[in-house]
């Protein structure tokens, strides 16, 4: 029933966008309510896995919802709606009403492709799902037919399928360890099943599929040096897009990779993993920190903080359970905060007109209210505080010292402060200085600006105190992933 | 019988493999599109004859998928597109023909190391065939990097698919039924967009060369 909640909504609007072809308005507000109706649920996944219950749905457990899956679920439904809000997210003025039609049609699918992706337990149905997140998101990425924009999509596709089709392979390993072990079953390759019979699978066939699974899902998660399409794709794609892919999108791969290390764990203990992962994962921090001292642009400069904060939340899997801890509470901030970023940055491209740092001054006068949210967004992805962020870096930090990885640890806190400043040089230069000629000023649509200073307050909250009921979900989910 | 079957699936893996390796000598887009069709009709062969000795009846409905998607339909598909764009003779690429081939050979051997834990656990008598289906992987993503024209890197990742099919046939007769079709509709689905891609490219670039996508840079 929840599950019903949680998927359909996306289902109806995705038809409904598609059949209401005249009338905007309705369609647009039909498909923000499937987003409000789907967070919902979500959110009443979220209370269930609080008891430690997991939702389990259809037949042969087809799907099955845990606290982990509900983490991402809550994030996915809330950005998504986000992202079709009309006055936050996408509007007929970014794209033509055509534009926005497609947007709304592709994009409930775009969602609904996610949210079946992590509320599915069979790990191959999982990397079915992914893949057509790839084929439907590429599809809006060239919104505006531009020259930069169809690159742009074509290395994302590209490489995107490229990549994932070597998870496939990865997968299709695992399963071979397990057919030949146990024979052929139909539900071999329910999460849940692979974890039981994970001790006895054979420890080196497991880390072979670990390192294909790990490059494939890698590059849907940015981690470099798989992520030559990210800095591109986010930066082309309609803000509200980037929006959802660089906020929920990867979480979905890292999402994918939790599972699977949890499996190879179970499997032969977590030594190598770790390390292949910790190895991605400094190099994703190193390129995405240094990127973004000389970016130019301030959409890839949103995009290159994906690479860096990917690679945080990689590392952070590496140190234990309290390292995991800290990731997967990074991960829900970090969904927040650049998802509200690329919105508000989207806002400021269609007031300036250029995605030009240099081009873009005196935010604070031209647009008061978006000048001081988009500021907000970057100190919170600098990992300032009182933003949620800035915790769940230094609890990251603290269990890579605690566990003993005091080289790694350094070098990403050293790395972190080197983007640190890329960010904040940045931010000065856009935030003061004399509004350009021919921009006008004022701030226009003040009520679309609301809904997207929501996640900024859920993260300052998150950053003040843990609430209860997301540490309580985050231990849960910790627990068990390691077993 | 076991020692026709385990012959009929070496056979038929070198086949496949064979087919990818063309690809590196033969430069022209209408070969290209011969090769992976040929590769397509082999690989759906032999998942009938895998479904023939294993008695897997599942997989002659997977081969008949695979012949009417990769062997007949894409490959009209691309020949339609290749006529479209005139797309004749592949730019150098970025690797030169034997120096391209010694690569390929070169994978293939990395790819019978990585096999050997799977060689070393399977029962199955399709064994000997797995490290030909890596070795295609790696064929096929070397194809992908050092190729200059965007329908080349489809076919490319078309082969790439194939070697992953190959390598589920190989190890476990075929990964479950439901799977398989979502593979198969993701496969159909992705071919198409990079179909709608290919056409973009061309009618923005008036070229299929990639070297021209490099308007983005750091």
């Amino acid at each position: 029933m929840l599950l019903t909640g949680l998927l359909v909504p996306w289902m109806l609007s995705a038809a409904l966008s598609s059949v209401l072809r005249r009338s905007h308005r309705l369609a647009a507000w039909l498909t923000a309510a499937a987003g409000v109706a789907s967070a919902a649920s979500a959110t009443r996944l979220w209370l269930n896995a609080l008891r430690g219950e997991a939702t389990v749905v259809g037949s042969g457990a087809l799907f099955r919802v845990d606290g982990l899956s509900a983490l991402i679920a809550c994030c996915i439904a809330a950005v998504a709606g986000l992202a079709m809000l009309p006055g936050s997210g996408i509007e007929k003025s970014d794209a033509g009403p055509d534009g926005a039609r497609r947007f709304r049609i592709f994009g409930s699918l775009f969602a609904l492709a996610m949210l079946v992706a992590v509320t599915i337990n069979n790990v191959a149905l999982m990397w079915v799902a992914i893949e057509a997140t790839t084929i439907v998101s590429a599809l809006l990425i060239p919104l505006h037919r531009s020259k930069a924009s169809i690159e742009a999509s074509w290395k994302y596709i590209l490489i995107g399928s490229v990549g994932i089709a070597l998870a496939f392979a990865g997968t299709v390993l695992a399963y071979f360890d397990f057919v030949s072990l146990l024979g052929r079953r139909q539900d071999a390759l329910n999460w849940t099943l692979l974890m039981h019979v994970a001790p006895s699978l054979h420890a080196d066939v497991l880390r072979l599929a670990f390192v294909f699974l790990l490059v494939g899902y890698g590059t849907k998660a940015g981690l470099a040096p798989m992520h030559t399409w990210l800095p591109d794709a986010h930066s082309e794609a309609p803000a509200p897009l980037s929006a959802m892919m660089s906020g929920v999108l990867l979480a979905v791969a890292q999402y994918a990779i939790i599972r699977w290390k949890a499996v190879v764990d179970a499997a032969g203990g977590p030594a190598f993993t770790n390390q292949v992962l910790m190895a991605l994962a400094l190099v994703s921090i190193a390129i995405g920190a240094l990127s973004l001292v000389r970016q130019q642009s301030y959409k890839r400069l949103l995009a290159y903080s994906s690479v860096e904060h990917s690679g945080l939340i990689c590392l952070g899997l590496t140190f234990g359970p309290a390292g995991v801890f800290a990731s997967l509470l990074h991960l829900l901030n970090h969904a927040l905060a650049k998802s509200v970023s690329f919105l508000l940055a989207g806002r400021i491209l269609a007031r300036y007109r250029s995605a030009d740092v240099e081009r873009v001054s005196g935010l604070m006068r031209v647009m008061p209210g978006t000048g001081a949210l988009f500021a907000a967004g970057l100190l919170a992805l600098m990992g300032l505080p009182p933003f949620g962020l800035f915790v769940s870096e230094f609890l990251l930090f603290r269990a890579g010292f605690m566990s003993g990885h005091v080289v790694a640890t350094s070098a990403a806190l050293v790395l972190a402060g080197v983007g640190f400043v890329g960010l904040a040089g940045h931010l000065m230069q856009m935030l003061y200085g004399a509004a350009p000629d021919g921009v006008a000023k004022g701030e226009r649509a003040w009520w679309g600006l609301a809904p997207l200073a929501v996640p900024l307050l859920a993260m300052v909250v998150m950053g003040l105190f843990l609430p209860g009921a997301v540490g309580r979900l985050l231990g849960r989910i910790v627990e068990a992933m390691s077993i | 019988m076991q020692g026709v079957f385990a012959q009929v699936a070496v056979l038929g893996s070198s086949g496949v493999l064979l087919c990818g390796i063309i690809l590196l000598w033969r430069r022209g887009v209408a070969a290209y599109i011969t090769a992976f069709a040929w590769q397509s009709t082999v690989l759906a062969a032999l998942t009938a004859a895998v479904g023939y000795f294993g008695a897997d009846p599942q997989l002659y409905v997977v081969a008949a998928l695979l012949f009417g998607i990769k062997a007949v339909a894409m490959p009209r598909l691309l020949r339609r597109v290749a006529r479209r764009f005139a797309a004749g003779r592949e730019p150098d690429p970025y690797v030169n023909t034997a120096t391209s081939l010694v690569v390929s050979g070169l994978l293939v051997l990395l790819a019978y190391a990585a096999a050997r834990p799977l060689e070393a656990i399977a029962d199955v008598p399709t064994r000997a065939g797995m490290p030909l289906a890596m070795g295609l992987m790696f064929v096929s993503l070397f194809v992908i990097i050092s190729r200059k024209m965007a329908i080349t890197q489809v076919i490319g990742f078309l082969m790439l698919e194939n070697a992953i099919a190959l390598l589920a046939v190989l190890g476990t007769y075929g990964v479950p039924l439901i799977v398989e079709l979502g593979v198969f509709l993701d496969a159909l689905m992705g071919f198409l967009v990079m179909q709608i891609f290919l056409y973009d490219i061309h009618d923005t670039f008036s070229t299929v060369d990639v070297d021209v996508l490099t308007r983005l840079k750091h």
